[in-house]
């Protein structure tokens, strides 16, 4: 049997061995997303309350912001949203080799988006003068998008060794669950990037 | 799913990345035109919204997956949401204020 066939007996959405349906490694996975979002959500708030508020002579956020870096961060990580996508894809249809294709392109983009934000901060230290201990815009700030860029470090980390794991001739598309387990928390990555985009940054802009 | 919808996702999953990245453009340049602040807010929180719900329908499967998935993940996000709202509100009262901004 081709493995496209063989893979075409494998629904990734239906797995008739547990009582939900769902697989096991989805359904834990979607949990730990749902209470990251409470996490993300509670960060993001404490951001936006102490920006609303601000002291007098506090930092001024769209003087010290690079919306053009962002930017491009932003489109990075969408991007690397896609080829996670596509890795996930291949690996249900059996095609180890454009999986792996994928998921290394997956990884740069990452490493990419990492490397914009350590300039960021470098930047915003060195030249703004903003760092986590005097402002409370460079707390909050860098406390989240810390955060989420711990987060983007983890996904790389993950990526980077399933990539090797691909290698050893163990990864099917009978485990293309794992595949998608770790696609499910870089997507995740990128919606909260998304959300922090408009919050804390493009919100800045609007007068 | 039949095979041919699982070949078109390919197709599927670029167009999509393609629309993520005309409204990233629109929202960057939507910070510039010269409206009314509420009106740039709400659409900023709109094209966000359209971002977010693509990527996590289309990109994390939740279209194709059981509902239950779909609500696992919403009762976290109305949680996480629910409790931004409420302490943008709580501390949006005159009592609430660092007396530093006052």
């Amino acid at each position: 049997m081709s493995t496209h066939a063989h893979a075409a007996a494998i629904d990734p959405h239906d797995d008739p061995t547990t009582t939900t349906g769902i697989p096991n490694k989805k359904l834990i996975m979607w949990t730990f997303l749902a209470s990251d979002c409470m996490f993300f959500g509670c960060l993001i708030s404490t951001h936006l309350i102490y920006r609303l508020h601000p002291a007098p002579g506090a930092l001024v956020a769209k003087n010290v912001f690079s919306i053009e870096l962002t930017s491009f961060s932003t489109f990075i990580l969408l991007m690397s949203s896609l080829m996670m996508a596509l890795a996930v894809d291949a690996i249900q249809k059996g095609n180890l080799k454009s999986m792996r294709g994928a998921l290394a392109t997956t990884i740069f983009f990452g490493l990419i988006f990492l490397g914009c934000q350590v300039y960021e901060f470098s930047h915003f230290v060195s030249e703004k003068h903003m760092t986590i201990t005097n402002s409370m815009l460079g707390t909050t700030f860098f406390t989240l998008t810390g955060t989420h860029g711990l987060h983007v470090l983890i996904g790389v980390i993950w990526l980077t060794s399933m990539l090797i794991y691909s290698y050893t001739g163990r990864l099917t598309e009978k485990n293309a669950i794992d595949v998608e387990m770790m696609g499910l928390y870089w997507h995740f990555v990128d919606i909260v990037w998304i959300v922090i985009f408009t919050a804390v940054y493009l919100l800045e802009y609007v007068s | 799913m039949s095979a041919h919808a699982e070949e078109n996702k390919f197709h599927l999953f670029v167009q999509i990345a393609m629309v993520l990245a005309v409204i990233t453009g629109l929202e960057i340049v939507t910070v510039y035109m010269p409206f009314v602040s509420w009106l740039l807010v709400t659409a900023l929180v709109v094209m966000s919204a359209v971002k977010f719900l693509f990527v996590i329908f289309i990109f994390m499967h939740l279209k194709w997956d059981k509902k239950f998935c779909t609500v696992l993940f919403f009762i976290g996000l109305i949680l996480g949401g629910g409790t931004m709202w409420g302490l943008l509100k709580i501390f949006s009262a005159a009592a609430s204020f660092p007396l530093s901004s006052q």
